[in-house]
C-alpha cells in the first residue's frame, strides 16, 4: 500500500483498450464522418418511408415528399447501380484477354458488382436495420432492468432468493436462444397478449412477433447481464459494504448507494460485450418472422440467389451497428468514470 | 452512569474464544486505548460495539440502552467508526463520502448536509480537498476524511480500529493530531492503536488485551511505570522500543 497521492493516474480509457481514444485524431474524424453518413442515410430512409411523416407532409400539401406507400421490395436506392455495373463490365472486358492472370481483376469486378448490388439491396436492408436497432435497444434496456435485481439477489439474497436467481440465470444461459424464442412464440400466448394490448401491426409499430422477440431477447439477455453484473458486484471491496453499514445505512441502502454505483461502473466493459452480442443474436428474430435486418437479407437472397453478396453486405450493416455501439459505450464509460475506480493499477 | 459498558462479554468464532468475560466501563468524554498482540481480539471488541459482529454472551450497554434492544441502524448512527483501511466510498468525493450518511441516514437536506460536511472537512484540515476522490488523496488525507465522515454523524462515541496502521510513518502524525484534538474537545473515544505516544498523552485509560481477556487496565502512566502484570510490562516495553 502506498500513501502518496495517486500522481501517476493513467488515462482510464487507455488502460482498458478503449476504441475511440486509441485512434489518432484524423482517423477518429474519418470514422466519425463514416458514422454520420451511415446513420444519416439510415434515418433519411426511415423518414422517407414513414407513415406518420407522410401524413404530416400530405397535410402540409407535399404528398410526394414522403413515400410510405411504396412496399419495401419496390423501394429504389438513391445511388444508381448503373455506374458500378459499367465499371464492372469495363474491367471485365479488360480482364478477358489476360488468361489466368485475370483472377486478380476478377476480384475487382466482383467488388464493383457487389457495390451495384448493394445499392439495390440497401433500401430493404435499411428498413430491417431499424427493426434490429430497436429490438436490440429495447431488449438490452429491459434486460438491464431485470438483470440488476437478479444480480443483487444472487450476491446479497438469502438462500431461497439466491437459489431462485441462480435457477433463472442457469436455466436461461443453459438453453439455446433459438429454442427460447420458439417457445415464447409458439408455446406462450405472447402474440395474443401483444395483439390484445394493441399498437401492433400498424406502422410504425411492428407486428406482434416483434414484441415476442423483445420479450425473448430481454429474458435471455437479462440472464447474461446478471452474470456480468454479479461478478462486478463481487469485485467491489467488502470494506465498502462494512463502511456503509457502519454509517447506519441499511443493507438495501448500502447496496443502492455504495455497491451498485461502483459495481455497475465496473460492469460497463463486459456489459458492452453483451450489447454487441445481442445486436448479432437479434438476427434470430428472423426465425419467428420478424422482418429484421437478417430477415430482409434472407428475402433478398431467395429472390436473387446472390447469397454470398447479400450476406457480405448485411455483414457490413451489422459491423456498422456494432462499431457504433462499441464507440458510444466507450465514450459513455469515460463520461461516468471516477478516478481510481475500475483501474487495476494495484494501488490500495 | 457510564456511556459504554461491557458486561461479561463473550465472543466465539468456530469454537475459538475471541473475547472471554470482558467487562469494563467508559464514562462520557473518556479516551480509552486498547493494546494487545495480534489476534488478541481488539478489533472484534470494537466491532461488537456497533454490532458489525454479534456477541455470544454478556451484554453491552450504550448510555443505559442494551445495544441489542436498539435498532441496529440507530445504534450505528450513535457510534462512529474509523477503519484501518479507511474504507472511503471510492465513487464519491471527500464531501460525498460525508453527505451520504447525512442525507440517507440522518435525512438532512442536501444544502445542510454539504454545509456540515464542509465544516467537518475543515475541522480535519481538508477544506481544500472537498471535491477530491479517494484515489486522489494520500493515506493520511483519506483517514482524516474517514474521521470527518464518522464525526459528521455527531456520534456519542467514536471507535478507532488501528487508524494509523496502514499509513506510511510520515503520515501518522497528521491523523494522530486530529485524534488528539478530538480527545481534547471531549469526544468519547475507544481506540485500538499501537501508537504509544498517543496512548501516553491523550488516553485516560489503557487496556491490555490478550487472548480475549483483559490482562490489565489503568491509567497509562501507571501501566507504563508500574505495571502489575509481567505481560503488560513486556508488551508495552516492546511497543515503546519499536517507536524509538
Amino acid at each position: 500500500m502506498t500513501d502518496g497521492p495517486a500522481e501517476t493516474e493513467a488515462d482510464p480509457a487507455a488502460d482498458r483498450g478503449s476504441l475511440v481514444e486509441e485512434l489518432p485524431a484524423r482517423r477518429r474524424l474519418v470514422l466519425g464522418a463514416v458514422g454520420v453518413v451511415f446513420w444519416g442515410w439510415l434515418f433519411a430512409r426511415w423518414a422517407y418511408h414513414n407513415a406518420a411523416l407522410d401524413a404530416a407532409a400530405t397535410a402540409l400539401g407535399a404528398p410526394d415528399l414522403v413515400r410510405s406507400e411504396v412496399p419495401v421490395q419496390a423501394r429504389e436506392g438513391w445511388i444508381p447501380a448503373g455506374p458500378f455495373e459499367a465499371v464492372a463490365d469495363a474491367i471485365a472486358s479488360v480482364a478477358d484477354p489476360l488468361g489466368p492472370a485475370r483472377v486478380l481483376l476478377d476480384w475487382v469486378v466482383w467488388l464493383a458488382d457487389l457495390a451495384a448490388f448493394a445499392t439495390t439491396a440497401a433500401p430493404a436492408l435499411a428498413e430491417g436495420a431499424f427493426i434490429t436497432v430497436y429490438l436490440t435497444i429495447l431488449s438490452i434496456l429491459f434486460g438491464l432492468v431485470v438483470a440488476i435485481p437478479v444480480a443483487v439477489a444472487r450476491t446479497y439474497g438469502g438462500l431461497f432468493v439466491r437459489m431462485v436467481a441462480l435457477t433463472y440465470t442457469e436455466l436461461i444461459r443453459g438453453t439455446p436462444l433459438l429454442a427460447q424464442l420458439f417457445f415464447a412464440y409458439f408455446a406462450l400466448p405472447l402474440s395474443d397478449v401483444a395483439r390484445w394490448i394493441g399498437f401492433t401491426g400498424q406502422p410504425p409499430i411492428p407486428q406482434a412477433a416483434s414484441a415476442v422477440a423483445v420479450v425473448g431477447f430481454t429474458v435471455n439477455s437479462s440472464a447474461y447481464q446478471a452474470e456480468y453484473i454479479r461478478s462486478a458486484l463481487e469485485s467491489v471491496d467488502a470494506g465498502q459494504m462494512t463502511a456503509a453499514r457502519a454509517v447506519g445505512l441499511s443493507k438495501r441502502g448500502a447496496i443502492r448507494h455504495v455497491v451498485l454505483p461502483q459495481g455497475l461502473r465496473l460492469a460497463i466493459p463486459s456489459w458492452t460485450n453483451e450489447f454487441v452480442y445481442l445486436i448479432k443474436y437479434s438476427s434470430l428474430a428472423a426465425f419467428i418472422t420478424v422482418p429484421d435486418l437478417f430477415q430482409r437479407a434472407r428475402d433478398i437472397a431467395s429472390d436473387t440467389f446472390q447469397y454470398t453478396d447479400i450476406y457480405v453486405v448485411v455483414g457490413l450493416f451489422y459491423l456498422a451497428l456494432v462499431l457504433t455501439t462499441a464507440l458510444a459505450m466507450s465514450r459513455f464509460e469515460t463520461t461516468v468514470s471516477i478516478p481510481g475506480l475500475g483501474q487495476s493499477t494495484g494501488r490500495d | 452512569m457510564s456511556l459504554l459498558e461491557f458486561e461479561h462479554v463473550e465472543k466465539t468464532y468456530e469454537e475459538e474464544d475471541v473475547l472471554r468475560d470482558v467487562s469494563f466501563a467508559m464514562d462520557r468524554g473518556d479516551v480509552e486505548v486498547i493494546v494487545g498482540p495480534s489476534g488478541a481480539g481488539k478489533s472484534t471488541l470494537l466491532r461488537c460495539v456497533n454490532r458489525l459482529t454479534e456477541i455470544d454472551g454478556g451484554r453491552i450497554v450504550l448510555d443505559g440502552d442494551p445495544i441489542h434492544d436498539l435498532d441496529v441502524n440507530d445504534l450505528r448512527r450513535r457510534v462512529g467508526m474509523v477503519f484501518q483501511d479507511f474504507n472511503l466510498f471510492s465513487h464519491r468525493t471527500a464531501r460525498g463520502n460525508i453527505t451520504l450518511g447525512l442525507e440517507e441516514v440522518l435525512e438532512l437536506d442536501h444544502e445542510t448536509a454539504v454545509e456540515r460536511a464542509d465544516a467537518h472537512l475543515d475541522q480535519v484540515g481538508l477544506s481544500d480537498q472537498v471535491d477530491s476522490y479517494p484515489a486522489e488523496l494520500s493515506g493520511g488525507q483519506k483517514q482524516r476524511v474517514g474521521i470527518a465522515r464518522a464525526l459528521a454523524m455527531e456520534p456519542e462515541l467514536m471507535l478507532f480500529d488501528e487508524p494509523t496502521s496502514a499509513l506510511d510513518p510520515e503520515l501518522v502524525g497528521e491523523v494522530l493530531d486530529v485524534m488528539a484534538d478530538l480527545a481534547a474537545e471531549g469526544m468519547t473515544m475507544l481506540s485500538v492503536t499501537h501508537e504509544m505516544g498517543f496512548a501516553r498523552s491523550a488516553a485516560d485509560t489503557l487496556t491490555v488485551l490478550e487472548d480475549g481477556q483483559i490482562v490489565e487496565r489503568g491509567r497509562p502512566e501507571q501501566l507504563f511505570e508500574t505495571p502489575e502484570n509481567d505481560r503488560t510490562a513486556e508488551f508495552l516495553g516492546r511497543l515503546t522500543d519499536l517507536e524509538q
